[in-house]
């Protein structure tokens, strides 16, 4: 629900939703764990630097919380 | 309880963003229920604005805190320095505990970050409907429980109006017609006979057209 | 049932005549010929003329000042006033405007909604609602006092109407309903459109059997169909409006250039029938932008001429 919530302000701030998921696991479940890792590594490469980091990258400084 | 929404966050994004230190405040009381305004809801959002402080190269630290109640003094302490630290809050509560950190804190500029919606229930999860306008003068002995004054469009004493549509409201046949509900109630109380009852003339001074309203305790009073 | 006030359409009431009225609305703008002009068309074929409240919700001319060029060319108006657009304050000072002019008739409503109109993010009023504007009413006429006690000089002369709709839900109280307007102090009733003849005539001999009739004059709502497209809006898209599907179905089943025809002929039946129906006091004939209909329709229907009244 939360992440349905998110998945629509993300957008309102230049972030694109999709780098955001949620996956529910069992302890019980590590090879369907690393598969979800790789799959998501994978989609967020896919989609390049983040638009924080970017804007980090050109020396951009606020955004810090104490 | 009080129902709110958080406004676009275009609109308090455009309140905040040029001073250098925010804080983003929620209320965990009526507008926590309501997910758009409580502590957790104070966190995503003090977040979401420093992604977009970060992207637009702005300086400004954003935090974000909350308390249970901004309507009364005896919760402020806790985030007493949170507050102070601030040069502007964006006030996740109503519009009540907005007002109230504007009298309790004279020097801190306190912006609205919802706005406030209704007094209403939850019918179900996320579902909040109206059902009372604080009239000041209660009817619901004489509509079988059910309040034509917030939940008609018409707040007629007397209905339904021409505009009763199969059950529905004629501006939208998702909203019941609050008379039609109270028919059907009569009916089933076995008390239509009362619907022939005529409805005075309603003295509204005890309503919003009477001024700001107050209720004063001396026995409680210091 | 005496007569209590100058009213011309009371006077014919009382005298056992069949009533015709019918309305106008006014313009969208400070011409008073057009309203001049639609009375006009049907003046000689109706006793008294209602004039519409910002129907709809629309902003319009206001309904006190086109009753006023009314009543200089010598036409009866209704006045309609809805609660929607006034408080208290305004409405017994309208009610006193209009006395001032010598308008004897006044129709209370509680208005359409404000979002199907122009102004759809306005505030509604609703200070009293229609029950309660009847009743403000009989207060100033009967007692010459103001809902907030004073003394009224000169109290209006009003004959005091108000809308009754057989047709709509909950109908179980569709009667009850009429009675309580009757408790508040309504001398005449003007229907919502009929097509539902079977169910009109239901609702009526329920109002009878409980003494209804001989309380109120209730005058039968007509409205000529111009074509099948307006039948089936009506039946599908105007809150409590019953517009049987044999309706569509015989409008639907003429070429598309006599429907206007059929419409009008559907109309001078459903008064024919209705005349003798006791309990039905006369016809409220409402020809939506089509009031140059009115006087065919008066004449088919046998009621023309209308009576002469001092």
């Amino acid at each position: 629900m939360r992440i349905k919530t998110l998945k629509r302000l993300l957008p309102r701030v230049g972030v694109d939703p999709a780098r955001v998921e949620m996956f529910n696991l069992s302890s019980a479940m590590g090879p369907r764990w690393a598969e979800i890792c790789n799959e998501f590594t994978e989609r967020i490469r896919q989609l390049g630097p983040s638009p924080i980091r970017a804007a980090l990258g050109r020396g951009g400084k606020g955004g810090t919380a104490s | 309880m009080i129902v709110g929404k958080q406004k676009p966050i275009e609109e308090t994004w455009a309140m905040v963003k040029d001073f250098s230190r925010v804080l983003v405040f929620g209320c965990n009381t009526c507008v926590a229920v309501c997910h758009e305004g409580g502590n957790k809801e104070a966190q995503i959002l003090a977040s979401l604005m420093r992604m977009k402080a970060t992207q637009e190269g702005l300086s400004l630290e954003i935090r974000d805190s909350g308390i249970e109640r901004q309507c009364e003094h005896e919760f402020f302490e806790s985030a007493e320095k949170d507050i102070e630290w601030a040069d502007a809050v964006l006030s996740l509560a109503c519009g009540v505990g907005v007002q109230f950190m504007v009298k309790r804190y004279p020097e801190i500029l306190v912006y609205p970050g919802l706005d406030t919606c209704f007094l209403g229930d939850v019918e179900k999860n996320g579902l909040f409907t109206e059902s009372c306008q604080a009239c000041g003068k209660c009817v619901l002995a004489e509509t079988a429980g059910i309040c034509p004054v917030s939940r008609c469009a018409k707040r007629v004493l007397n209905g339904p109006c021409g505009g009763s549509n199969k059950g529905a409201c004629e501006i939208n046949k998702d909203l019941p017609c609050a008379w039609q509900l109270i028919v059907d109630r009569l009916e089933a109380l076995g008390r239509l006979a009362d619907y022939e009852r005529l409805a005075p003339i309603k003295d509204w001074s005890t309503e919003r057209a009477g001024g700001p309203r107050k209720l004063i305790h001396e026995e409680f009073m210091k | 049932m005496s007569v209590k006030t100058p009213s011309k359409l009371e006077k014919i009431l009382a005298a056992g005549h069949q009533a015709v009225t019918s309305e106008c609305g006014p313009p969208r703008g400070s011409d008073p010929e057009v309203i001049r002009e639609k009375a006009r068309l049907i003046r000689d074929h109706v006793d008294v003329v209602n004039i519409t409240d910002n129907q709809t919700s629309v902003t319009r001319m206001c309904s006190l000042a086109s009753c006023f060029h009314l009543k200089q060319m010598g036409v009866e108006p209704v006045l309609q006033m809805v609660t929607r657009d006034r408080n208290r304050i305004a409405l017994q000072s309208d009610i006193l405007g209009a006395a001032s002019m010598d308008i004897h008739n006044i129709l209370c409503l509680s208005g359409d909604h404000q979002s199907f109109g122009d102004c759809a993010t306005g505030q509604n009023v609703h200070d009293l609602d229609s029950m309660q504007l009847i009743q403000t009413v009989r207060l100033m006429r009967d007692e010459g006092k103001f809902l907030g006690g004073g003394d009224i000089s000169r109290p209006p002369e009003m004959f005091v109407g108000a809308a009754a709709n057989p047709f709509a839900q909950p109908h179980k109280i569709r009667v009850p309903r009429l009675a309580k307007k009757i408790a508040a102090g309504v001398e005449f009733i003007q229907t919502q459109c009929i097509y539902n003849l079977d169910r009109f005539e239901e609702w009526l001999a329920e109002a009878r059997d409980r003494g209804l009739t001989e309380k109120v004059y209730i005058l039968a709502g007509v409205t000529p169909l111009k074509s099948v497209g307006m039948a089936k809006y009506m039946k599908n898209r105007v809150p409590g409006m019953d517009v049987p599907d044999e309706v569509v179905a015989r409008m639907a089943g003429v070429p598309k250039e006599k429907q206007a025809e059929e419409g009008v002929t559907i109309c001078v039946e459903t008064i024919q029938r209705l005349k003798e129906v006791p309990g039905v006091a006369g016809f409220h004939v409402m020809a939506i932008e089509w009031e140059e209909k009115v006087p065919e329709i008066v004449e088919r229907a046998g009621l023309y001429p209308r009576p002469a009244m001092p």
